[in-house]
C-alpha cells in the first residue's frame, strides 16, 4: 500500500518527477562525463611524456639528476644489466645516452635534445617508427638521425639534409657531427616535437666520445601501478653507492603537480555543479512537500503515523532518484567508451594553449568504473539530503496548522 | 453510560499580545449512538472544541476522557494510534488521498491498523455501498463530485469500526441537495448501526436533523437541547 502510495504519488504531477529524474539524470551524466574528461586528459599526458617516453621508472649514475651532464654517465657493465633485467617484474631494460647540444641549418640554431637509443628496443617502447611521418626508421649502425617535426619545421630540414650538431662531450671533449636527417617524426608531446635528435646509441656514444657510455636506463614492466614497487626493488639491489632508481613521479615532479592541482580545481567546478544540482532538487522537493503538507496532516489525523507517513515520501524519493541514477549510469557508460576511443580533437586558440601546456590537443575520456560509480554515489547522497527535508518537515508537522490551511 | 467526558475544558490561543479563549469552560457528555450537532456562529469555538476531543489538539485545561482514558495522558504517538482506533474523522474538505481511489481510500485506514485484505475487501465494499457508491468503487477523488467525496469520508470513518465519528462542518462544500443526501446516509448509519456522530454547522437545515443540538458561543455552552 505504501509503495503503491508512493509511486503514484510519482505519477500524480508527471512533469515535475520527470524534471527531478532528468536532473538526477544530468548531475550523474554530467558529473561522470566531466571527471572521466579529466582525467583520461592526465592519463593520456602522462601516457605521451611518461610511458611512451621516459618510461616509469629510470635508473641513472646516482648524481646524474642533481646535475644531468654526461660526466655523470655510467660505464655499462654486463653484471648492472643482469642485477636490473634479474629483478621481479621487470621485462626489459633500454638504455640511452642523452644531452643538450645546438643544432644549426643555415641560419637557424637551436638547443636540442640528442638522445642515443638502441632502435629495435626503443621502438617497441616508444613506438617511434609509426610515428615517422617522413622518412625511414633507422637501423642500429645507422649514422642517419631522426627529428620531432616541429624542430625540423624551425630549422627548415626536410628528410635527405644535414644537420650540424654540436655540444660537450664526455670528459670536456667537443662533441661535433655532421648528420643526415633520416626521417622526421611527430611526437605527441609537443615540447618535445621541439626539441628531439634520436640516433642509434652507437653513433651517440661516438658523437659525445662516451663509448659504452650512458646516462639513463629505462626500466620497462607492464603495470603501470608497480612503478613504486619496482622503484624501490631496484634500490635494494643495486649498489646504491653508485646507482639509483627513479620513479617518474620522482623525475617529473611538476607534472604530478599540474595533475594534481588541475584535479583539484576540476573537483571544485564539479562541487558547483553539485550545488547547482542539490538546490534545483531541493527546490522541487521544497514544493511537493509545502504543496502537501494539508493532506498529510490529513492522513495523520485520521491516524497515520509520522514515520509510516515519512516512509512514504522516502520511497517516492528514493523511486525517482534511483531511476535518475540508473539511466544516468546507463547514458554515461557509452559516451565515455566512445569518447575513450575518439576522443575530441581540439582546434583554433584552444589547441594552441593546450600544446603551450606541453599536451596533446586531444581530449580522451577515461574508462573507469569507480569515477562513474562515485560520481554517481555523489549524487545519490545529494539527492538524500535533499530528500531529508520532507521527512524532517512531517515529523514536526502541526497537524492543526495543516489542516487549516 | 457516556462514552466521552469533559470536563472544565479551555483552550486558549496567545497571538502576540492577544489572548483567544477559543474554548472557554466547556463540561459535556457524549453516550453512544447520539446524533449531535455543535453548532454556533463562524469564530464560537467549533472546530477547536472537535480538535480537542478528536486529540487533534491538546487542552489548556480541564480534561477529555474517552472510554476510560484520559487522552491528554497519551504520548504523540499514541494519541495517534488512539485515533486510528477509536475515532472517525470527517474533514470540510480535502478528506481523501488524491492518488488512491474511492475503495482504496476506505481500505486504507483498515491498511493501517493490520485487518485482513479480505475483511478490508468486504468490508469497502460494504461501506461504499451504504453510503449510495458501490458503483464508483475504483473512482478518484478527482472524478468524484463534492458530495461523493464526503460521503466516501463517511465510509472511511466508519471502515476502522470507531467509537465515535467527529464531523467538523462535513456539508461546508455542499450544495443543499449534496447536504441533504450526506446528513440522511449519516442518520441511516446513526439509527440502524447505532453509529454515534458528532458534527459541527451552523447550517439550519442541518440543525434540524440533529437529535441534540449544542450550541456555543465565545468558546462557552449556551444551549444544550435533545429532541
Ligand atoms: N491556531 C489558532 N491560533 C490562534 N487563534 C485561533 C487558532 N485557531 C482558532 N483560533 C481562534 O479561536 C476562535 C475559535 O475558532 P474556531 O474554533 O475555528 O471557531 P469556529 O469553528 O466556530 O469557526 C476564533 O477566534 C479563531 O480565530
Amino acid at each position: 500500500m505504501n509503495l503503491r502510495i508512493a509511486w503514484r504519488n510519482i505519477w500524480r504531477n508527471k512533469k515535475r518527477s520527470l524534471i527531478t529524474i532528468s536532473s538526477v539524470v544530468l548531475a550523474v551524466v554530467l558529473a561522470t562525463f566531466t571527471r572521466s574528461f579529466q582525467e583520461g586528459t592526465y592519463e593520456l599526458m602522462i601516457e605521451n611524456a611518461i610511458g611512451k617516453f621516459s618510461g616509469y621508472v629510470q635508473v641513472h649514475q646516482k648524481d646524474y639528476w642533481e646535475d644531468k651532464s654526461l660526466d655523470n654517465g655510467m660505464e655499462l657493465s654486463d653484471s648492472l644489466i643482469r642485477t636490473i633485467l634479474s629483478t621481479q617484474n621487470v621485462e626489459g631494460v633500454n638504455i640511452r645516452i642523452e644531452s643538450f647540444s645546438l643544432a644549426s641549418n643555415k641560419n637557424n640554431t637551436k638547443g636540442t635534445l640528442v638522445m642515443g637509443i638502441e632502435p629495435k628496443k626503443e621502438d617497441s617502447l616508444i613506438d617511434l617508427s609509426n610515428k615517422i611521418i617522413k622518412g625511414a626508421y633507422f637501423n642500429k649502425h645507422d649514422k642517419g638521425i631522426l627529428i620531432g617535426s616541429k624542430l625540423a619545421q624551425y630549422l627548415e630540414l626536410d628528410v635527405g639534409d644535414s644537420l650540424v650538431l654540436m655540444g660537450q662531450g664526455h670528459w670536456g671533449n667537443t662533441a661535433v657531427g655532421i648528420f643526415p636527417v633520416k626521417g622526421i617524426v611527430k611526437m605527441p608531446a609537443p615540447n618535445i616535437d621541439r626539441q628531439i635528435v634520436f640516433m642509434p646509441l652507437k653513433t651517440a656514444q661516438e658523437y659525445f666520445s662516451f663509448p659504452n657510455g650512458a646516462t639513463s636506463l629505462v626500466i620497462k614492466f607492464k603495470d603501470a601501478d608497480l612503478t613504486q614497487k619496482i622503484c624501490n626493488r631496484l634500490n635494494s639491489r643495486l649498489d646504491t653507492t653508485q646507482y639509483k632508481a627513479m620513479s617518474w613521479q620522482k623525475m617529473s615532479p611538476e607534472m604530478l603537480q599540474q595533475i594534481q592541482s588541475d584535479r583539484i580545481s576540476g573537483i571544485m567546478m564539479l562541487n558547483i555543479l553539485y550545488m547547482i544540482i542539490a538546490f534545483g532538487i531541493f527546490g522541487t522537493v521544497l514544493m511537493m512537500t509545502e504543496e502537501r503538507k494539508r493532506e498529510f496532516a490529513m492522513m495523520i489525523a485520521i491516524g497515520m503515523q509520522k514515520t509510516k507517513l515519512a516512509i512514504i515520501t522516502l520511497y517516492e524519493a528514493l523511486i525517482m532518484n534511483s531511476l535518475g541514477i540508473i539511466i544516468g549510469i546507463g547514458l554515461s557508460i557509452p559516451l565515455v567508451v566512445y569518447y575513450h576511443y575518439y576522443p575530441i580533437e581540439m582546434s583554433g586558440e584552444m589547441a594552441k594553449s593546450i600544446e603551450k601546456f606541453g599536451m596533446e590537443p586531444v581530449l580522451p575520456t577515461m574508462i573507469s568504473f569507480k569515477i562513474i560509480l562515485k560520481q554517481a554515489l555523489t549524487v545519490l547522497i545529494i539527492t538524500i539530503v535533499a530528500a531529508a527535508y520532507p521527512l524532517w518537515s512531517i515529523l514536526k508537522l502541526n497537524v492543526i496548522k495543516g489542516l487549516r490551511r | 453510560m457516556s462514552i466521552i467526558q469533559i470536563e472544565s475544558l479551555k483552550k486558549t490561543y496567545r497571538e502576540t499580545e492577544v489572548e483567544v479563549h477559543a474554548v472557554n469552560g466547556i463540561d459535556l457528555s457524549f453516550e453512544a449512538g447520539e446524533f449531535a450537532a455543535i453548532v454556533g456562529p463562524s469564530g464560537s469555538g467549533k472546530t477547536t472544541l472537535l480538535n480537542l476531543i478528536g486529540g487533534l489538539d491538546s487542552p489548556t485545561e480541564g480534561k477529555i476522557v474517552i472510554n476510560n482514558t484520559n487522552i491528554s495522558n497519551l504520548s504523540a504517538s499514541q494519541i495517534i494510534d488512539f485515533r486510528l482506533w477509536n475515532i472517525g474523522f470527517v474533514f470540510q474538505a480535502y478528506n481523501l488521498i488524491p492518488v488512491l481511489t474511492a475503495k482504496e481510500n476506505v481500505e486504507f485506514i483498515m491498511h493501517l491498523q493490520g485487518r485482513k485484505k479480505q475483511e478490508r475487501e468486504q468490508r469497502t465494499k460494504d461501506l461504499l455501498t451504504s453510503v449510495g457508491l458501490g458503483n464508483r468503487l475504483n473512482s478518484r477523488p478527482s472524478q468524484l463530485s463534492g458530495g461523493q467525496q464526503q460521503r466516501v469520508a463517511v465510509a472511511r470513518a466508519l471502515a476502522s469500526k470507531p467509537k465515535f465519528v467527529l464531523a467538523d462542518e462535513p456539508t461546508a462544500n455542499l450544495d443543499s441537495k449534496s447536504t441533504e443526501n450526506l446528513l440522511d446516509i449519516m442518520e441511516k448509519l446513526n439509527r440502524e448501526e447505532n453509529i454515534t456522530f458528532i458534527f459541527s454547522t451552523h447550517d439550519a437545515r442541518v440543525v434540524k436533523k440533529a437529535h441534540r443540538v449544542i450550541t456555543i458561543e465565545d468558546g462557552k455552552v449556551v444551549s444544550d437541547e435533545r429532541k
